[in-house]
């Protein structure tokens, strides 16, 4: 019986794989123009089932208006994005669309390495975004937009419920850092073989993430986007941030010193960690593979920060961008991204296909009755509803830093992971959390001397 | 006038148009490269703005110079090739002599030992990152099965486990070249040395030590070069099971150099970094030769 009523991912996409049809109904001229291009038209995205469906639509869109061309897509891992991105570049051979995380983004755009989208965002329509969020958030520079939002996608603090009432720990909605560290303790010690708390802090893209959560929550930053991008990061902000990571360390799993994303969720969905900062992407998969797990999984946002009160999460604002080099579809690119972006239904689709890992960036979509007919409403309302929506209050990211501004720099930060060095500097090699924050501050004056280009007429 | 008379044998022609295939192949794909990469070692060339490629003199030598990296991973490279030498070249001797043994069916082991040789590093390294996982790893699994441990080893998380992990893997892979190699010379040894040893009393020792190990000298000389020339370059044994981590504490040169090169778009650094080890390797290589007296002409 349980098994029948157990929500898998693919059953359900296959019962909405319908929801495309009709897709076109309000389509724009624009998108409407035929071509006959022929060929094979390269996407990037992140591994995850929503770039296949982002890939499907523009397919449907080809197969009306553009017969002789095939959207394909390459998935790259999270942490080989910013390798294969430089390396296609450099050879002047990237693909003709690409879904990626708005610091790499930024650098690219203010490389000049991507095509301005304003006309595309006209088509789409300019007053769409949902509250909370602005256009440049996934990648405007200098008047000009380059990146079309995917979706918006917070880390919350998902925590395993059942654990937490069994040992009388609280509500983890009113967690401070201290009350976090003090239940990670408490289940380190009365658990066997699960850990407190999840996090990466191997050399790598999520060490990066987790830790600038923890940064921008303390009130410190990287660069001051005010200030011609002085580095700012050699702080007692910095300090404090090392510190929590250092001290949270003994209820983390030993290994956690490699993990990077995959391992994280692992250690979620297999119950061998109790909280952890994550996106969404642990509820498709305990959905799948550990139905209690599922069951005792809620999200919060992160603890509040004992002095400065800011929950801060990291947010991905992930979006389709079009490079320029070699691009010989860029208008096909264009004219599909129009017709998936004014679909609901693809775009409802896209979002139920890891729920709730990617969230709807378009107010229609949010209102959208179609969008809560997926299954996890039933259970995770409030979870979900918090990666939705009460996450944007709290969004930030390395490249846009408490959103105060779009920071061109964080892209390279994040390619030599600066950040996980930092940290790794602490939690491996011992050093102690402020001579790390001056290290981490002259690699990253050192990007900016390198990197002044990017800055140009802002500096 | 007899050059032009050679080149008008036939044989001659022949002879040349065969080594021009070789030829080209080497310059486009050895020299050349080598070539570049020693240029850029002098340029500063941020490969997503070629066109702001310039001319820095010794700068990107100065950079890795004054990079506390750079030296953490050279001398990590050293431990990382010299343990690797050091446990191949000991245990291929050894393999080769079990399989030296006239025993029935030892062709079977002999063809077996090419198993680690011929299977793909990624595969290997894939393999190994599960198998080596602290938490869900077959080997932590079986040494506490067996009693062995009681605790969980982070074979990968640990800074000295994780280099005694890539040396494990490097050892397992390449013992079979170094094993196959002496093989190949044992066999060649005339049996009337061993014979007349015994004749004058000499034990299984004592024949290894004044018999077999001069007859090998060569050619370990030989193989202990290339081993240490690979293994030093090694980049995608490390770069797969451990990315250089934890922490950079299996960086080695190369994965240096590549860091460089890809995640820093500081190709010139990365290049002059290439440059060094072929220096280092070339004097090494020169400095070993000429200890071990390779290649000289016996004397009459």
């Amino acid at each position: 019986m349980k098994n029948k009523q157990a929500v898998t991912r693919r059953k359900f996409l296959a019962g909405t794989a319908a929801l495309g049809a009709g897709a076109s109904l309000s389509l724009p001229a624009w998108a409407q123009k035929k071509s006959d291009k022929t060929g094979v038209v390269r996407v990037w995205g992140e591994p995850g089932p929503y770039g296949g469906v982002a890939v499907d639509a523009m397919n449907e869109w080809a197969k009306k208006f553009a017969p002789g061309l095939i959207f394909k897509l390459e998935t790259l891992s999270w942490d080989g994005v910013y390798v294969k991105l430089m390396t296609d570049l450099a050879a002047k051979n990237p693909a003709h669309c690409i879904s990626v995380e708005s610091p790499i983004a930024y650098q690219l755009m203010a490389d000049l390495l991507l095509e301005p989208l304003d006309d595309v965002v006209q088509k789409i329509g300019k007053n769409r975004l949902v509250d909370g969020v602005k256009w440049e958030y996934w990648g405007a520079w200098k008047g000009k937009q380059y990146v079309l939002p995917a979706h918006h996608q917070a880390t919350q603090m998902v925590v395993r419920m059942d654990v937490v009432k069994e040992l009388g720990l609280g509500d983890p909605d009113k967690w401070s850092w201290d009350d976090m560290r003090n239940a990670a303790k408490t289940i380190s010690e009365k658990k066997n073989d699960m850990a407190g708390i999840s996090l990466a802090l191997g050399r790598n893209l999520c060490t990066d993430y987790h830790f600038a959560s923890l940064l921008h929550s303390a009130g410190g930053r990287m660069f001051d986007a005010a200030n011609k991008f002085q580095v700012v990061f050699d702080s007692p902000e910095t300090v404090e941030a090392l510190d929590y990571v250092k001290s949270l360390q003994p209820y983390m799993p030993k290994g956690a010193v490699s993990y990077s994303f995959l391992q994280v969720v692992d250690s979620i969905v297999t119950g061998r960690a109790a909280i952890s900062f994550y996106w969404g992407r642990p509820y498709g998969r305990a959905a799948e593979e550990n139905k209690p797990v599922f069951d005792a999984l809620q999200s919060f946002n992160h603890p509040r920060h004992p002095k400065t009160g800011r929950r801060t999460n990291w947010n991905d604002f992930q979006g389709w961008c079009i490079p320029r080099p070699n691009n010989q579809y860029v208008e096909e690119v264009k004219a599909a991204l129009v017709y998936y972006q004014t679909s609901p239904e693809w775009l409802v689709r896209y979002c139920h296909s890891l729920m709730p890992n990617v969230s709807p960036v378009y107010k229609d979509v949010l209102n959208d009755p179609k969008l809560y007919t997926h299954p996890f409403f039933q259970t995770k309302r409030e979870t979900i509803m918090n990666y939705y929506v009460n996450s944007l209050a709290h969004s930030s990211s390395t490249g846009n830093e408490l959103l105060k501004g779009v920071n061109p720099l964080a892209g390279i930060v994040h390619g030599r992971s600066i950040l996980a060095q930092t940290v790794q500097k602490v939690v491996v090699d011992g050093w102690k959390s402020a001579d790390a924050a001056k290290w981490g501050a002259k690699e990253l004056e050192q990007v900016r001397k390198d990197n002044l280009r990017l800055l140009g007429g802002v500096v | 006038m007899s050059s032009s008379n050679d080149w008008k044998r036939a044989d001659n022609r022949i002879g040349v148009l065969f080594i021009v295939p070789f030829a080209v192949a080497a310059l486009v794909f050895m020299v050349y490269p080598v070539a570049e990469a020693v240029r850029l070692a002098f340029f500063e060339h941020n490969p997503l703005r070629p066109e702001a490629s310039h001319f820095v003199g010794l700068e990107n030598f100065r950079t890795i110079y004054d990079d506390p990296l750079f030296w953490q991973s050279f001398r990590q490279a050293a431990v990382w090739t010299a343990w690797s030498i050091l446990l191949q070249t000991v245990i291929g001797v050894a393999l080769a002599l079990l399989l030296h043994l006239p025993l029935r069916g030892i062709s079977v082991f002999r063809g077996l030992l090419l198993f680690p040789y011929i299977v793909p590093t990624v595969v290997i390294a894939l393999v190994l990152q599960w198998m080596l996982d602290g938490e869900i790893g077959v080997v932590n699994w079986s040494l506490k099965s067996a009693g062995l441990i009681d605790e969980n080893i982070y074979w990968l998380a640990t800074p000295g486990m994780a280099m005694g992990s890539t040396i494990a893997l490097n050892v397992w892979k390449y013992t079979p070249f170094v094993t196959i190699c002496v093989l190949a010379r044992l066999q060649t040894i005339p049996l009337e040395l061993y014979d007349a040893a015994k004749v004058d009393g000499a034990g299984a020792l004592r024949r290894f030590f004044d018999i077999t190990l001069p007859q090998l000298a060569e050619v370990l000389t030989v193989v202990v070069i290339f081993r240490t020339i690979w293994t030093f370059n090694k980049f995608e044994e490390i770069y797969l099971l451990t990315k250089g981590g934890p922490g950079t504490s299996t960086f080695n040169l190369a994965i240096y150099s590549f860091e460089q090169s890809v995640a820093n778009l500081k190709m010139g650094v990365g290049a002059a970094t290439g440059v060094v080890m072929m220096f280092l390797l070339f004097v090494g290589s020169l400095i070993y030769m000429r200890v071990f007296r390779f290649a000289e002409e016996d004397t009459p």
